[in-house]
């Protein structure tokens, strides 16, 4: 009796597997450039799928005066820490609607985890560097991925049904989406052309110079 | 002399030993720059006016400490040499601490930023009679209009104290200056300053039978001390003025990597009062973080 329940569990698995879907997003500018740091994601439109944030805290790193990663995508109620490895000071903070909170001058590991518990983008920046910045990208489905270098990203383990695909990107003018099915079969690719804003970043290099008249 | 100059820098050590000790940093900088002026001798026009190209490296260390959210105290000790191609007289070195309070008035990139604190600063020149000890309240505010626009405003009221009178005095100054960015390697600066308080400015000379005079009669009318130098390789009388000088300039400064930046930078400066004397000076530099 237990082995034909663990049959009919593995094959339960089995399908479960085949019916799982990837969804390869391709983003592209308008001249045809491979757009990395973008965040590509579904939202399930036949009913909510709850997120379940990670149980380990994600990192996101100070190394030579800057975030790394630069983009980093979340799940709503996910803890991240700010680890320092400089040897400089820094101090953490956000603006953002999403998210406010700061971290006061530290170097090493930050003292608390910060989670980040409502959607939507979250500007870093630390207050003593106004060059550094970074951004987390809260989201309210388990379904995502950030493009690499080839613009790409696979979103995995889509069940079938219908999904709303969208994009977002730090320098995003306008917004990004569509509607796609998933099927039981089949993986599927879309093409998504983003168009950027020009990427205007604080200088990092120091003042030269001086007015000093004796 | 000497315990007027150690009540300048005394109260700078006090401050500075305890807040270095629990600070971060040291943080390292280098500079290195060449220089020319074509007033050096700060002369009306005339036969008195000389120029100068002089070379210039300094390298400061700078610890930060954190008081609350907003404010850090920020102290750092800088040391500097310059050699006068022209003139061997004003090769020098400068050795000084400086203690700031840096203040932001809120969180972010765009936030105003402002900082008051005091300075000190010792001069050596290879002219003895012009070392001196400097000491300075200095203070600004800051703040960027946008990731590519901002603009600085930078005030000191100084007192230096040389061993002789002609090289002592007062002043007070303002720069205002605005930063653009066109891009992250191009900047743009533009300047403007005004400064109020003592000058040294040269007259040539000639010997008369009641010693150096200056050979233009007109400046008999300036009040002030004044003396014979020899500086410039030939004679000259130097003065002590008090002037009110404007002045304005531009620079254009390309990053080289995430932490050096070269800057050519011209100024052109105006001092009138009782007389007149014009200053441009370009100048081209290197600053490296480290």
């Amino acid at each position: 009796m237990r082995r034909v329940t663990t049959l009919i569990l593995l094959a339960a698995s089995a399908s479960a597997l085949r019916a799982a879907g990837t969804v390869r997003v391709v983003t592209k500018d308008p001249t045809g450039l491979a757009v990395p740091d973008a965040v590509a994601y579904v939202v399930a439109l036949d009913a909510p799928v709850p997120v379940q944030p990670p149980a380990e805290p994600v990192a996101i790193t100070q190394h030579d005066q800057m975030f790394d990663p630069y983009v980093t995508p979340v799940v709503v109620g996910t803890s991240v820490v700010f680890p320092n490895r400089d040897n400089v000071q820094h101090h953490v903070y956000s603006v953002s609607p999403a998210k406010k909170f700061e971290i006061p001058l530290y170097k090493g590991e930050s003292t608390a985890a910060i989670v980040f518990d409502h959607p939507g983008p979250v500007t870093l920046g630390c207050n003593i560097h106004d060059w550094m910045v970074a951004y987390v990208f809260v989201l309210s489905t388990p379904y995502f991925a950030k493009t690499g270098a080839d613009g790409a990203a696979d979103i995995t383990g889509l069940p079938p049904g219908r999904y709303r695909l969208e994009v977002w990107h730090p320098r995003l003018a306008g917004k990004v989406g569509r509607e796609l099915t998933i099927a039981e079969s089949g993986d599927t690719t879309q093409v998504v052309s983003v168009t950027l804003r020009p990427d205007r970043r604080i200088r990092r290099a120091p003042d030269g110079g001086s007015s000093d008249y004796k | 002399m000497l315990r007027s100059k150690g009540r300048i820098l005394a109260p700078l050590v006090v401050f500075l030993a305890p807040a270095v000790a629990v600070a971060g940093g040291p943080y390292l900088s280098a500079t290195t720059s060449a220089t020319w002026q074509d007033n050096v001798t700060n002369a009306p026009s005339g036969d008195g006016i000389r120029s100068s190209f002089d070379l210039d490296a300094g390298g400061a260390a700078t610890w930060i400490h954190t008081v609350d959210f907003s404010t850090l105290l920020v102290t750092s000790l800088s040391a500097d040499a310059e050699v006068c191609t022209s003139y061997s007289g004003l090769d020098c070195v400068a050795l000084g601490p400086q203690l700031c309070l840096r203040h932001k008035l809120g969180l972010g990139a765009l936030a105003p930023n402002l900082y008051a604190g005091l300075a000190g600063q010792w001069v050596g020149f290879n002219d003895p009679e012009r070392g001196k000890f400097e000491g300075d309240l200095i203070f600004g505010y800051s703040q960027r209009a946008s990731d590519s626009v901002q603009f600085l405003l930078d005030g000191k009221l100084g007192s230096y104290d040389a061993r002789d009178v002609v090289f002592s005095g007062n002043f007070a100054s303002l720069v205002a200056s605005v930063n653009l960015d066109l891009d992250e390697t191009w900047r743009l600066r533009v300047i403007g300053g005004w400064r109020v308080g003592d000058l040294v400015a040269n007259y040539t000379a000639q010997q008369s039978p009641y010693g150096w005079e200056p050979i233009d009669s007109d400046a008999f009318n300036l009040p002030g001390a004044w003396h014979y130098v020899r500086t410039f390789n030939e004679p000259f009388v130097a003065w002590r003025v008090s002037e009110r000088t404007w002045s304005y300039g531009a620079a254009i400064s390309p990053a080289i990597g995430r932490h050096s930046s070269l800057t050519l930078q011209f100024e052109h400066f105006t001092s009138v009062g009782l007389d007149r004397y014009d200053n441009n000076v370009v100048s081209l530099s290197f600053t490296r973080q480290f």
